[in-house]
């Protein structure tokens, strides 16, 4: 799965960001190098939901934190607007960082248990914003009503005084008081329950049309990630597996990894036999040492000597479907045409 | 089975009485505000070789049910009233050195996080004997070879290296793994399983949950299974307890369940979950709110406050569980999905606006009011 390449990209003048073969590894000492993220290629446009799965470990998170430079990747590009910005200093970062916000997996740490809710959503305005504490509140309780929680009570609270749904809530006030073009979500849902989830999901949906955000949602749970986004990237041991439009790609996974996933996702109907379906065996190997040709060789059962020499680059399926595997679940157009098989 | 992992205290004798009966079990906490009511009168009934789902939103009580049934509230502000009647015998009231006896040997949990639920600084060999050298007293050599018989049964491989790891040279479904051997070293015929895939990834856990299956038919086990996602328990269970503030709210055989759901809450949960056969940015019908104050639940039914079809009586009176009709399915609701009158309800809630009507009709939902 190794998933290079950038057939799967849009023209640079139709995307908001465009991250291109990004690289990042984490020196460990002795020689020894963690690939965390090794040569991702997606591009977003305006608007746009992008989803981002894979397991613990496949870098999903990596990758969204090396789009704020957090830290800097190893190499590659990161374009927004039409700049890159890898290249840029760190002051023109921390004003490119205001149009970047980010949303965290646990909602009780990622917020200053000292600090009160007033303060937490308007630190960012402190910096950027108006310097008068009365405008910054008025910008603040608009925020804070837009995501449900009424500013009068909130203001003076602090976090401790708040359930995991609604200092998720507050999380995504404070993300969205500087106006962002781009929020990265990191598994916004994941610590919350079944019931809570669906309201934040739903929150998502409504604040993406009301504040015309483009949004990159990381998570693990496919049902989430559909729920959510236009298109889907399917990531594994730092790679990208498949690309596709969301739809398409839940009727059609032509990747076995994602296949996989699909299979494995529970589904709540007593009447399917759980046991039934291919479990992948196994664990992830190591991004020390990661397999060498498609990354995704040890555990697939379609794998062959090719995978094992050659890393498989990213072919066109259909218009908004791309697959990065030697064999495929369905061919890819090319070779589809030059057989020229009609059944 | 390795008859060594057998425990020589079973004597196997099938009967046709409920190995686990709970009844009316109540357990409270004493806080400064006054009394949680995390388990407040749940009643059922588990027999021998059945999965049991206890489903419910954190805070429903489904984790202080399972630890009150094992007698692990042991804080001194807890305290159990009620009856716990594991084969044939009464474990409230027992002392914990009492419980000592059952506890790994009889019944057994696996906890929620496989990070934290292992000690970091003993190696996973000696972890996973010490209660096996307790109960069944055998030497340190022996215990060594049922340590590598119960990895390998959770099918760790290279088994006898592993005794050697600590729990961080492992990954998190490995750990789990381990966790359960633990929990089946000393043959339990009763097994809880809090959550024990939630801190796991989809394929992960999917392992997990297949391993619990086999093991439990392997071993003939009871099991009761924890979680707050009705998809994991939809095709492993044969019966489920829906919970809702400390009480049973539903209670059916699994596919019942699913198809003739009564209660709202069981419906809600149903409906928030998002699914892959839908199509992208279908709107969640979600359940409003969040769960209630134990100290001071609301008056009526608890659940009122977040339900699309709640009307005056629900707010004043406290529906019992009544039987559906169908074997084995009970239900606490003054309108239960499905009536006419719950229709009526729905509509007239719809007239008026209410938030969770409005949400559970698929409408955007009104704001989330902060009430703390």
């Amino acid at each position: 799965m190794a998933g290079s390449g950038t057939a799967h990209l849009r023209p640079a003048e139709d995307v908001l960001l465009r991250v291109e073969d990004l690289v990042v590894e984490f020196p460990q000492g002795r020689g020894r190098v963690v690939h965390a993220v090794s040569g991702i290629s997606f591009d977003i446009a305006a608007g746009e939901t992008l989803g981002l799965v894979g397991e613990s470990g496949c870098g999903k998170s990596t990758t969204g934190r090396a789009v704020l430079q957090l830290p800097p990747p190893t190499s590659g590009s990161v374009t927004l607007d039409g700049e890159d910005l890898t290249g840029v200093g760190s002051g023109t970062m921390r004003e490119r960082r205001t149009k970047l916000q980010m949303i965290f997996q646990d909602p009780i740490s990622s917020l200053n248990p000292r600090r009160t809710i007033g303060e937490v959503v308007a630190e960012p305005l402190g910096v950027w914003g108006p310097k008068k504490k009365d405008a910054q509140w008025e910008t603040v309780a608009r925020v804070l009503d837009d995501v449900g929680i009424d500013p009068g009570v909130a203001r003076y609270k602090r976090p401790h005084e708040f359930s995991g749904g609604q200092c998720q809530r507050i999380s995504i006030a404070r993300a969205l008081v500087m106006e962002p073009e781009l929020i990265i979500c990191d598994e916004p849902v994941s610590a919350l329950d079944v019931s809570i989830q669906a309201q934040i999901l739903n929150l998502l949906e409504d604040l993406k049309k009301e504040h015309g955000l483009t949004l990159v949602f990381i998570a693990h749970d496919l049902a989430v990630v559909k729920n959510i986004s236009d298109r889907v990237a399917v990531m594994y041991l730092g790679k990208m597996c498949e690309i596709s439009e969301a739809d398409e790609l839940y009727a059609n996974p032509a990747h076995p990894y994602t296949e996989v996933l699909l299979e494995s996702s529970p589904i709540p109907d007593p009447g399917i036999d759980v046991e039934d379906v291919d479990v992948l065996e196994g664990d992830l190997p190591s991004p020390l040492a990661p397999p060498s040709g498609c990354r995704f060789r040890t555990r697939c059962t379609r794998a062959t000597d090719v995978c094992t020499t050659d890393e498989p680059q990213m072919r066109r399926i259909s218009e908004e479907h791309y697959v990065a595997c030697h064999h495929p679940l369905i061919e890819p157009a090319e070779t589809v045409v030059s057989v020229g098989v009609g059944e | 089975m390795d008859t060594k992992l057998a425990n020589p205290r079973i004597g196997g004798q099938e009967t046709d009485e409920p190995l686990l009966t709970v009844d009316d079990l109540r357990t409270h906490f004493a806080v400064g505000g006054g009394t949680v009511k995390a388990v407040d009168g749940v009643s059922f009934a588990l027999h021998r070789g059945r999965t049991l789902g206890v489903v419910g939103e954190s805070g429903s009580g489904k984790t202080v049910l399972s630890r009150s049934i094992m007698g692990l509230n042991i804080a001194a502000n807890a305290s159990s009233s009620g009856s716990v009647r594991y084969d044939g015998e009464e474990m409230i009231g027992k002392t914990t050195k009492q419980m000592r006896l059952l506890w790994g040997a009889e019944m057994a949990m696996v906890f929620q996080d496989p990070m934290t639920s292992l000690n970091p600084v003993v190696k996973v060999g000696r972890q996973l004997t010490e209660h096996v050298r307790y109960h069944l007293d055998i030497s340190k050599g022996e215990a060594k070879n049922v340590a590598v018989a119960l990895l390998k049964s959770v099918r760790i491989p290279e088994a006898e290296r592993r005794l050697d790891a600590f729990p961080h040279q492992m990954s998190g479904g490995m750990r789990q793994r381990v966790c359960i051997a633990m929990a089946l070293a000393c043959g339990p015929r009763l097994l809880f399983a809090d959550e024990p895939t939630t801190a796991l990834d989809v394929t992960v856990q999917h392992q997990i949950l297949n391993l619990l299956a086999e093991q439990q038919r392997d071993r003939a086990m009871a099991m009761v299974l924890v979680t707050h996602d009705l998809g994991v328990v939809a095709g492993r269970t044969d019966d489920i307890v829906v919970m809702y503030a400390g009480r049973v709210v539903e209670s059916a055989p699994t596919d019942v369940l699913f198809s003739e759901l009564r209660h709202p809450y069981t419906q809600g949960l149903l409906w928030s979950i998002p699914r892959t056969t839908q199509p992208k940015h279908t709107r969640l019908n979600a359940i409003t709110g969040r769960p209630p104050d134990l100290i001071n639940p609301p008056p009526g039914c608890k659940f009122a406050p977040r339900c699309p079809y709640a009307q005056d009586k629900c707010r004043e009176e406290v529906p019992e569980l009544r039987s559906s009709g169908t074997p084995g399915h009970s239900f606490a609701c003054h309108y239960p999905v499905g009536s006419p009158e719950n229709e009526a309800a729905f509509q007239a809630n719809l007239d008026a606006g209410v938030p969770a009507a409005l949400s559970a009709a698929g409408r955007a939902a009104a704001k989330e009011e902060v009430g703390v």
